[in-house]
């Protein structure tokens, strides 16, 4: 089995412009938080962002002008409050809207094959106004209407594990969100991790064979939590909360990137 | 503490969180499964506080970890993942949550809507024209997703106002109460929801229009007409909400909650922030 051990920029070239980019964890946990600066620094722009939620990492690289496009259900800071730049920018993005099902049964459709899954879901809501790509049909054997979700093709997945093999076979603990479906559906699979081991001991989480590059990245997802190694660190989520709402997110950018903020 | 305070006879009082706290406490049935979302810590209370009295087989979906479990621990910010994780019943990714365990399981869940209309439909996505929002909000997560077939949608608002019951949503993301007419063209299972606490009253939507239950101690009728955007149905027996008992409040305040973490729903601005980094400071020293 050929080694898929590379460094973070060399994982980060397998980003192209306009890529469709699904980024694993939840809200403020386990989040590829590593990848993103060193995403942000290769000056990769009009990426299209896809999480099921969005947290700290999704608002600096909204922040830093590399997203043009964000599908997501919840794009927000938790108990901290607003994400502050995606608020900001908010008119000028293009926002897809998403909700658990809409993103969950996109991914399955793409994974089963087929052009939608259907699920009942979004009727009697605005979101089928603001989503005319997608369509409602007749279920052939009860007559109900269902909301045909159409199948979601994320160019890129990057996910941030606890513990990972030298080829991608990885375990996930707590937080599973839709890592192991974005890991398969994507083209290209990259895993950072906190640890790089011979042989994975745990629940394998992630299918090895389809990933593409592994990045030993330990406290990769500071200040996002990685379960049970360290806990989301709130005094620095709060400093850039506190930091966006004076004004300065240039400046915390410039220290995220000089990696004197979050990790 | 709160500086609103609800005095109760001579040596019994609460906080107005307290009460909404409980309030949700007394939704939940011994036996139900409870679903929390994220940043709802006034919820995560009102389940525990369920758990501690009475409904102790109560059992908790929480989306912070990603699990089902049936313990608890006290309300923590950087703690809440490794305590949930503990000793799930089940750990679950959404593929199967939005596929699966939400329809199957059905869940009782509170949201926080930033409005409500006078049918229950309510909005999480964004204020103003969609197009050119005044304020962009998170979104609404699975709301417009289990609002199709839930019978268990349950609602608060910890800051009742004109500006949360309008009479026409800037945006539509979860369902309420249905119109007849609409009910042939639309598979929608869900009667809307069921219930809503906020700050000065309970509600439900019987009929389709917001009614109200109960007003809080101390919040007149009047009060709470004014601070709505439309008229409100009243219920035939509408009464005073029955306050918290003096063994709720010792719970919340010295066993569930000791820092305070539920009080950071009803604060906002620099007084939120200030509360939140005394929160995170007290919870590094240990506490």
């Amino acid at each position: 089995m050929s080694d898929k051990v590379v460094t973070l920029s060399e994982a980060v070239a397998l980003v192209q412009p306009g890529d469709t980019i699904a980024l694993g964890g939840m809200t403020l946990y386990r989040r590829p938080v590593a990848f993103v600066r060193e995403l942000i620094r290769s000056g990769v722009k009009g990426l299209t962002l896809l999480a099921l939620t969005a947290g700290y990492e999704s608002d600096l690289l909204v922040g830093a002008g590399s997203v043009k496009r964000v599908r997501t259900c919840y794009f927000g800071l938790e108990v901290f409050g607003l994400a502050p730049m995606f608020t900001k920018k908010a008119r000028d993005l293009e926002i897809v809207e998403e909700t658990e099902v809409s993103l969950a049964l996109g991914l399955r459709a793409t994974l089963s094959g087929i052009g939608f899954q259907p699920a009942r879901a979004w009727q009697g809501t605005d979101l089928l106004k603001v989503r005319p790509d997608v369509k409602t049909i007749t279920c052939p054997y009860t007559g109900e209407q269902y909301v045909a979700f159409p199948a979601i093709k994320p160019d890129v997945a990057v996910i941030h594990v606890q513990e990972s093999d030298h080829q991608g076979t990885a375990i996930l603990k707590g937080n599973l969100a839709l890592d192991r479906e974005m890991a398969l559906a994507a083209q290209r699979a990259i895993i950072t991790t906190e640890r790089l081991v011979e042989e994975v001991e745990g629940e394998i989480a992630i299918f090895g064979p389809r990933v593409d590059a592994v990045v030993l990245a330990p406290k990769g997802a500071y200040p996002t939590s990685c379960y049970p190694y360290y806990r989301l660190a709130g005094q620095e989520i709060l400093d850039y909360v506190d930091a966006c709402s004076g004004g300065d997110f240039e400046e915390y950018l410039a220290q995220f990137l000089d990696g004197k903020r979050g990790g | 503490m709160e500086s609103v305070e609800v005095r109760l006879g001579a040596a019994d009082h609460f906080t107005i969180d307290e009460l909404i706290v409980t309030c949700i406490s007394r939704q939940a049935k011994n036996g139900d499964l409870m679903a929390q979302g994220i940043a709802t810590p006034l919820v995560v209370a009102g389940y525990i506080l369920a758990k501690l009295t009475h409904a102790p087989d109560l059992i908790f979906g929480v989306a912070t970890g990603g699990c089902i479990t049936n313990s608890w621990a006290p309300l923590s910010i950087s703690r809440a993942e490794e305590a949930n994780l503990e000793k799930p019943l089940y750990i679950f990714g959404f593929d199967e949550v939005a596929g699966t365990l939400m329809f199957t399981l059905q869940p009782k869940e509170f949201f926080r809507p930033a409005q409500v209309d006078p049918r229950g439909n309510f909005n999480n996505v964004v204020l103003g024209d969609y197009y050119a929002p005044k304020l962009r909000l998170p979104g609404c997560g699975g709301i417009a997703d289990v609002t199709n077939y839930s019978s268990h949608v349950y609602l608060y608002v910890p800051r009742h106002s004109r500006a949360v019951f309008v009479e026409r949503l800037d945006f539509v993301s979860g369902v309420g109460v249905l119109e007849e007419e609409r009910r042939g063209e639309l598979s929608i299972l869900s009667p809307g929801p069921r219930y809503l606490v906020t700050n000065l009253g309970t509600f439900d939507f019987e009929g389709g229009r917001m009614r109200l239950l109960s007003y809080h101690p101390g919040v007149s009728v009047e009060r709470i007409q004014k601070k709505t955007g439309f008229p409100l149905a009243m219920a035939p027996d509408l009464h005073e909400t029955p306050p918290p008992s003096a063994e709720e409040v010792r719970l919340l305040r010295e066993e569930i909650d000791p820092l305070g973490i539920r009080e950071l729903e009803r604060l906002s601005g620099g007084r939120r922030r200030a509360k939140l980094r005394e929160i995170i400071e007290r919870e590094a020293e240990g506490f």
